[in-house]
């Protein structure tokens, strides 16, 4: 018989039971939607935290006390303190590490900020006047603390924006002075709202030397990281490789895995968020795919009834003249069309949640969640709710098959 | 050559070890062009001669021989395709599919047969014009009376201009004069050279054909002429 037939008369059986085709493709338009959510959401996702990681620009190498972590029960490595002012040096040093442009030391902490009876708790970035070419960012107002002032401890701090508007509301925060933990420390400098600067909200930082920050409000003398920026981007993985080599020979680590530091470099960052994102969207799709096979056994089950519901419709087909194959054909085409609608519809739904939520995330949040619809989730939505038809239609299909003319008429 | 050729046919069925003879031993023979009914009791056979006949079931024994062709020459598809193309079936119960209209259901069997669209609604608006159903053409069947409901069926057994027409009880669930309305129909048919095959326990009805074979436990008891048939508008009279 002619596909189109076939196709006519499947259109026809499922038009004759509306309601019913209609509560049957629930389950599959529920498991659909799900996956479309989750894989658009998660693209979203994965372009928000890469766009934040590339904020701090593709030439910084980060290097952080302790091994890599490799697992839960190693992430108490990075509190120790192999990162000093020894490290540091050696850093800078050419003849140990070429193709450096610039060194930050870094510390980080948090504080209440008191000012005339207003606080707030910010975050304390202890660091130098490099963190600027870093981040890529200027004070707005002000100016930022110098080499001299990190040399001499100086107490003065440069605020983001955030910590300015809720401290000092519309007056001019320039030149006061705050009490930052127990220590007053002069504002000199404002920065404008910048939002999300690599793992940093730069609107909720206060931003002392890194020296002040370290003896006065943390009361240590090691970093927490070393932000280095390397001349140009091609220089990045060997400028990694010779601090990789300087710092073991410093602390005399032959065996590279009992390393006390690692160094990361933005791609590593990239690929890791891609990999841990990856899994995360792998794993959500898995369970939303379980909705599917619930889905999926709603379809038997409906084709079933269905298919002993006409028993003597198949028989008169039969009679008519179809053939086990056409019968066969009718009822697989009735349930990967009834599947396929679903995966249309779910398609659309997950895409107008996920577009919702990115409006009600940049509406609510205020960070730029861009909507994203991978090609891929369509065609996969579209394949799996296709084979989900296949899969579970072959067998009440194969049954209405087998149906005996006359068995199926006398049927009562 | 007779259209159908029967000789000695069976049919065994086999229920939990119980062997029921539904069929035993029938041997006949019907002409192209001719009008037969089948009468007897019920459980006399006739039903299952008649699902045999039309290539619905297989006799387990004996020879059934349709154009000159053996059935046991047939594949399972074979018997669908001549079922399609040389066989019209009506029966008791009308078995119109629901929520169709009547041009669908008479276009039924030509969907099987892999005629071109523009000709299946030519012919099925013909076969529906033939039963007087124009005016009723995209009724949905679950609109139509019974009568009506069976003109529809006779449309669709007439639709893909079969070798013969199965009529199994056609006017069991009518009232007189509807069922006399499709006799009516069902005789209009002969004189047009269908050959047909009734299958009746109403000698009334019975008696529209030329020719009654009266079976009784799956044997011919007799096969008799028709000296006075009924013709058109009998029933009015009736």
């Amino acid at each position: 018989m002619r596909f189109t037939n076939s196709l006519k008369i499947s259109v026809g059986g499922l038009r004759t039971n509306k309601s019913r085709s209609a509560l049957t493709i629930l389950g599959i338009v529920i498991g659909i939607t799900a996956i479309i959510l989750v894989m658009s959401v998660s693209q979203s996702a994965t372009d928000l935290i890469l766009a934040q990681v590339q904020g701090i620009g593709s030439r910084t190498i980060t290097v952080e006390p302790g091994r890599e972590p490799r697992g839960p029960s190693e992430f108490g490595a990075i509190f120790t303190t192999s990162l000093k002012d020894r490290e540091v040096e050696a850093i800078k040093n050419p003849a140990l590490v070429r193709g450096v442009q610039n060194v930050t030391p870094t510390v980080i902490g948090s504080a209440t900020i008191l000012f005339r009876g207003e606080t707030k708790n910010a975050n304390i970035l202890g660091t130098t006047p490099s963190i600027l070419s870093v981040f890529k960012i200027q004070p707005e107002k002000g100016s930022f603390f110098t080499a001299t002032d990190v040399r001499s401890r100086a107490s003065v701090a440069v605020i983001g924006s955030e910590v300015k508007k809720e401290l000092f509301g519309p007056s001019d925060a320039v030149g006061e002075t705050i009490k930052v933990g127990t220590r007053n420390f002069k504002v000199i400098g404002v920065f404008a709202p910048l939002g999300q600067k690599g793992f940093f909200n730069i609107d909720e930082q206060v931003m002392v030397p890194v020296s002040a920050a370290q003896r006065y409000l943390l009361g240590i003398s090691h970093y927490n990281f070393i932000l280095v920026e390397a001349e140009s981007e091609a220089v990045v993985p060997r400028v990694a490789r010779d601090i990789e080599l300087t710092l073991r020979e410093l602390h005399n680590i032959t065996d590279p895995e009992k390393d006390d530091f690692h160094v990361t470099t933005q791609a590593d960052i990239v690929e890791r968020v891609g990999t841990i994102t990856g899994i995360l969207t792998a794993l959500l799709v898995a369970v939303a795919a379980i909705s599917l096979v619930v889905g999926g056994i709603g379809i038997m089950n409906i084709m079933l009834v269905s298919v002993t519901e006409r028993t003597r419709e198949i028989g008169l087909r039969k009679a008519v003249g179809a053939t086990k194959k056409d019968i066969l054909t009718q009822f697989l085409l009735e349930s990967v069309m009834l599947t396929l609608v679903g995966g249309a519809v779910g398609i659309v739904f997950g895409a107008t949640l996920s577009f919702a939520t990115s409006i009600a995330l940049s509406h609510f949040l205020g960070i730029v969640w861009s909507f994203s619809f991978p090609i891929s989730a369509a065609i996969l939505g579209f394949g799996v709710a296709a084979s989900v038809g296949l899969v579970f239609g072959i067998y009440p299909a194969r049954q209405a098959s087998l149906k005996s003319p006359i068995e199926a008429l006398r049927y009562e | 050559m007779p259209l159908i050729s029967v000789k000695n046919i069976e049919k065994t069925y086999v229920i939990e070890d119980v062997e029921t003879h539904a069929v035993r031993d029938i041997s006949l023979e019907i002409n192209k062009g001719e009008f037969v009914a089948v009468m007897g009791p019920s459980g006399s056979g006739k039903s299952t001669l008649l699902h045999m006949l039309g290539f619905l079931d297989r006799p387990t024994g004996g020879e059934y021989r349709f154009d000159d062709r053996s059935i046991d020459e047939y594949s399972d598809d074979e018997l669908a395709r001549v079922r399609n193309r040389e066989m019209g079936f009506v029966f008791q119960a009308f078995n119109l599919l629901p929520r169709t209209t009547v041009l669908e259901n008479v276009k039924l069997p030509l969907l099987y047969a892999d005629i071109p669209n523009e000709e299946q609604d030519t012919l099925a608006r013909k076969a529906i014009e033939v039963v007087g159903l124009r005016d009723r053409m995209h009724h949905e069947s679950s609109q139509l009376s019974g009568g009506e409901k069976q003109r529809v069926a006779i449309a669709r057994a007439l639709v893909n201009n079969p070798s013969v027409i199965f009529a199994d009880e056609p006017t069991g669930n009518l009232d007189s004069k509807s069922g006399g309305q499709v006799m009516e129909f069902i005789e209009k048919l002969h004189a047009d050279g269908n050959t047909i095959l009734l299958i009746t326990h109403e000698t009334y009805t019975a008696e529209y054909a030329e020719r009654i074979i009266r079976l009784k436990d799956g044997l011919i008891e007799s096969d008799t002429k028709v000296s006075n048939r009924h013709h058109t508008k009998d029933h009015f009279v009736k």
